[in-house]
């Protein structure tokens, strides 16, 4: 007798939670998706892609703050091999914006996919870091 | 021995904050939506890379960009010289030079869409006294609504007219900043005044320059107010810079998503010819 009251009070929240046309359809459910909305009709229009994408970037700028504030206090500029006196942060901004325009050019000119940019600016990363 | 202090982070803060509401967010939103499709309603569906890739290989967006690159240099070969040409023949001295400045800094204060409005009823052929002036006057046919050099060479002028003061009174700042001994010394010298000008006045004022053509580099690219009211882009497509073009795939077509596909690779272009120029143009201040 209990376990049927138990169930007659539940009954109502469930027909709430699922809509009262749908009390018989369930609900199917969807795995994570990098490219779903990540919080659907938020005007921002959010995906987990490119919310990952954003982290990665002001990740970078942090990293580079830091170490900029405790690790290279001094001497942290230098000469590399195109002639600019550049800072860490001087170095990503150009990684960033080289590999922008290695997409770019990709996109235009072959197309997708982009394993190839992908590869071409990982490279541009490392030569900018290590020599410019 | 360097002074520290951390304070000065608090006073940046609110700088910190505005720029990331007027200038971050937007950027974040116009890269989500740049990703994805949507039919209004805050409903957005993957799109992945295509827009890009339907962008840039599109003759629309290749022509608005040849156009604007071109309006862009003409700007800056003509403000630059007739700037620093001006700033060079205003006085440094007297009751000329308060108004001198204020005649420079008054096309400066109009607003950019009573320029247009304004170059629009000067120029038009049959009311405006310039279209009036050219085509019943001195009999050469001048219709910028209908002839598309004629067109060109309106918002050309029209941008002239409106911010070489911009460059004038930059320049001036930097001349009047040269101390008299200079002058005193190539003068003894016997300095032919295009030595002066090559290796005292130019040099000095090299750094306001550098601000000079940054400042008219970045407005002429981005222009969208005065040309849109002059000519609406037209006749046909000859005057549709990047600027009207993407409002026109973005308010026009609401096409979103292709809007801030294009709004991003506009914004590239933007933000790497600023940075080589301003590179290049401090590079041997590094040195």
């Amino acid at each position: 007798m209990k376990r049927l009251l138990c169930l007659v009070a539940l009954l109502p929240t469930t027909v709430w939670a699922q809509g009262w046309g749908n009390v018989a359809n369930q609900q199917e459910e969807k795995g994570f998706s990098w490219t779903d909305p990540l919080w659907p009709a938020f005007w921002m229009a959010w995906t987990p892609a490119t919310f990952a994408l954003f982290c990665c970037i002001f990740g970078a700028i942090a990293i580079i703050g830091v170490l900029e504030v405790f690790k290279y206090r001094d001497g942290v500029e230098r000469r590399g091999v195109l002639g600019l006196t550049t800072t860490l942060g001087d170095r990503l901004f150009i990684s960033l914006l080289g590999s922008a325009y290695i997409f770019l050019a990709w996109l235009g000119l072959v197309g997708q996919p982009l394993w190839g940019p992908l590869g071409l600016a990982i490279v541009w990363g490392v030569f900018v870091f290590w020599k410019v | 021995m360097k002074t520290e202090n951390q304070r000065a982070w608090f006073f940046v803060l609110p700088v910190l904050l505005l720029v990331a509401f007027n200038a971050l967010v937007p950027i974040m939103t116009v890269v989500n939506y740049s990703v994805q499709e949507t039919f209004g309603n805050n409903v957005f569906f993957w799109q992945g890379l295509d827009w890009f890739e339907q962008i840039l290989r599109s003759d629309r967006f290749q022509a608005a960009l040849g156009r604007q690159f071109l309006f862009t240099f003409l700007i800056l070969i003509i403000e630059i010289p007739l700037g620093i040409i001006i700033a060079l023949s205003m006085p440094k001295k007297g009751m000329w030079v308060p108004v001198c400045l204020v005649l420079m800094a008054l096309p400066m204060l109009i607003p950019w869409n009573v320029v247009g409005a304004m170059w629009n009823i000067f120029t038009l052929p049959k009311i405006g006294l310039l279209g009036y002036f050219m085509n019943d006057v001195l009999g050469i046919s001048y219709d910028m609504t209908q002839n598309p050099f004629a067109a060109w060479v309106t918002i050309i002028v029209m941008d002239v007219w409106h911010w070489t003061s911009l460059v004038v009174l930059l320049s001036y700042a930097g001349l009047v900043s040269i101390p008299d001994a200079y002058y005193q010394a190539a003068k003894i010298d016997g300095a032919s005044p295009w030595k002066v000008f090559r290796y005292i006045q130019l040099p000095k004022m090299k750094t306001v320059l550098t601000i000079a053509i940054l400042l008219r580099f970045m407005d002429s690219f981005n222009i969208y107010t005065e040309p849109f009211v002059l000519t609406g882009g037209g006749p046909g497509n000859s005057t549709t810079l990047l600027s009207i073009d993407l409002v026109k795939i973005a308010l026009g077509q609401f096409d979103l998503g292709p809007a801030a596909a294009m709004s991003l690779i506009y914004f590239a272009i933007t933000l790497l010819v600023s940075w080589l120029f301003y590179t290049l143009m401090t590079k041997d201040d590094a040195k």
